[in-house]
């Protein structure tokens, strides 16, 4: 599996945050740490480009949806962009397309925390 | 004139019989009505304790780094003395090296079974402090008395009269007597871990056999929790990881079964592979009731020991949940409700639980964000995929899990074959990073289904196993598979 590459663009009030790679266990805590430092920071507005992504855990979808509710606390979110067909037949598998906002696009998404 | 008489008399025999038949008829019905409230409500208590507890271990092992082993049986005490309403109790622990075992934790006025009181006794001040201290430093004998005998065994012992048992020592002193008593081992993987013994209901009314069910359950599911807990003490930090990975792969093993129950009209089996990593996989067979019968799946979506206590609580709640309740969302919805509580926030767990109707071969599906069963009819190409709605359990609000939850029933003919399965089995993966597949997965699946849900299984199995080649999974493989019979 690809190691995830993980690069983060700042928008005025958003961050935008690719993914590039495979999301497993060993990947997901450098992600954790990005997605902590932005909450850190008071940047809860995440857009999440999933574009790269090939592979995603189980477990880091859960954390995802735990950043997501925390964002949401600070009215803020966390919403997803571009998952491949594999990723989001998983994502619905799991229900969690009822919890988490998800786009085709990455400006469906940043238009979405605009309105 | 003698015939009237006669025949009155017959009447009068005949209405009587009638009379003496109808009460009896009544007497068998309340007699069975009684019985089964009783059996009602024993269950019905059984299902509290065992909640209050899981619930409570729950608890304590969200901050699984300071699990302390001594307040971890301070509370199965807590729970063991509550179920039965005794008024004392007592656990042993089995001393390393397994020859001896020694108190742990004492609750009430709890007499020495081995009978001799220390001379200091007579003299002391607070006779129960002075009890504790003398029961808590005296070592006994595996085989040795009734608690040696209990962790020699393994088995429990219900006395409900200790007056007609010489077993039991007589003190001379009052509160000392020994009415009745219940011993049960706690054990895992047939290793018996240590005794937890009660005496004395509050009620002054013997225990019961359903006590001891009871407190043998408790005693089951604390297990678990104990071992972990009592080995881990005594490892230095470097080791506790690999410990921990350890018997995070030992409750799994625990807490599947061990046995297919094995069921008319119905062939089924499963099978499961953990991962190198520790996975979250649990698979469960339970007789719902005369008619019905429940298959479940599911994958913890935590790894290690968090994940494996995890799947522990959540088979505890679906076995309380699941005997009498025939509608497979209602019992997801129950162990949501548990599982919401207890559950790590970012943790979450899909299951899948259908029933069958044995008679009517109805299979009604409900999932909580887990894989679709695939059904392969009988002389039929191709499959159908049951869907049903659900959200993964512990991830949603429970009113949000509530809603999106729906069961779908489908009718199932003579050698149809259901297939149920964890993510691990279809996104294995080779050591070209390729992906085994939904596809190679059911192909494997319709060739074999007409020989039978045990054919099923080895053909997934060798495949899939030739497929992945020496490659480690990252993920537990786990697929079970039924057909109905003529």
């Amino acid at each position: 599996m690809r190691e995830c590459i993980i690069k983060t663009e700042e928008r005025d009030n958003l961050d935008i945050v690719q993914l590039d790679g495979a999301l497993d266990s060993y990947s997901f805590p450098r992600l954790e740490s990005t997605l902590n430092s932005l909450r850190q920071n008071n940047r809860n507005r995440v857009v999440l480009d999933c574009s790269g992504l090939d592979y995603v855990s189980s477990a880091a979808l859960g954390a995802l949806i735990g950043f997501a509710r925390r964002a949401r606390e600070q009215d803020g979110d966390m919403k997803l962009a571009k998952l491949s067909p594999k990723i989001l037949n998983i994502v619905k598998l799991l229900g969690f397309h009822k919890i988490l906002e998800i786009y085709s696009s990455v400006d469906d998404a940043v238009a979405k925390f605009e309105s | 004139m003698n015939a009237g008489i006669i025949s009155a008399f017959l009447l009068v025999v005949f209405v009587l019989a009638l009379l003496a038949t109808l009460l009896m008829a009544l007497v068998r019905v309340s007699h069975a009505n009684r019985r089964l409230r009783m059996e009602r409500d024993a269950l019905q208590q059984e299902k509290e304790v065992i909640f209050g507890f899981v619930h409570d271990v729950g608890e304590v092992f969200a901050h699984s780094e300071e699990i302390d082993l001594d307040r971890m049986l301070q509370r199965v005490l807590f729970y063991a003395l509550r179920t039965t309403r005794a008024g004392a109790g007592v656990i042993y622990l089995m001393e390393p090296g397994e020859t001896t075992l020694r108190a742990r934790t004492v609750s009430g006025i709890f007499p020495p079974l081995a009978g001799t009181l220390d001379p200091g006794f007579t003299k002391a001040v607070s006779k129960s402090q002075h009890l504790e201290h003398m029961i808590r430093n005296q070592h006994v004998r595996k085989g040795e008395g009734l608690i040696g005998e209990v962790a020699d065994f393994g088995k429990a012992i219900l006395i409900e009269d200790a007056a007609l048992d010489s077993r039991i020592p007589r003190y001379e002193e009052e509160f000392l007597h020994i009415h009745s008593i219940v011993l049960v081992p706690m054990r895992f993987l047939q290793k018996v871990l240590g005794v937890v013994a009660v005496t004395n209901r509050v009620d002054r009314r013997p225990f019961s056999e359903t006590d001891m069910s009871l407190l043998q359950a408790l005693a089951d599911q604390a297990s678990v929790s104990v071992h972990y807990a009592g080995m881990r003490e005594s490892l230095d930090e470097k080791k506790q990881i690999d410990y921990d990975l350890n018997v995070a792969r030992q409750i799994q093993t625990a807490l599947l079964p061990k046995s297919i129950p094995h069921i008319e009209g119905v062939e089924m089996g499963a099978f499961a592979h953990p991962a190198r990593e520790i996975g979250g996989d649990y698979y469960d067979f339970i007789r719902v009731d005369e008619d019905h019968l429940g298959i479940a799946i599911a994958d913890v979506s935590g790894k290690g020991i968090v994940g494996a206590i995890m799947m522990s609580i959540c088979r505890s709640t679906f076995r309380a949940q699941a005997p009498g309740c025939t509608n497979p969302a209602d019992v997801l919805i129950a162990v949501d409700r548990v599982m919401a509580d207890d559950i790590a926030e970012d943790m979450f767990v899909s299951m899948l639980y259908m029933v069958l109707n044995i008679r009517t071969r109805e299979l009604t599906v409900a999932r909580a964000g887990h894989e679709r069963p695939a059904l392969s009819q009988a002389g039929k190409r191709g499959f159908t995929i049951v869907d049903s709605p659900g959200i993964a359990m512990g991830i949603a609000d429970m009113d949000a899990f509530e809603a999106s939850i729906k069961p779908v029933t489908v009718p199932l003919q003579a050698h149809d074959v259901v297939v149920a399965y964890t993510d691990g089995v279809t996104e294995a993966m080779n050591v070209r990073g390729e992906e085994w597949g939904i596809d190679n997965f059911l192909e494997a699946v319709s060739i074999a289904a007409p020989e039978g849900a045990n054919s099923v299984l080895n053909n997934v199995q060798q495949r899939l196993l030739r497929f992945v080649g020496d490659m480690g999974q990252y993920d537990d493989m786990t697929l079970l598979a039924l057909r109905v019979l003529e």
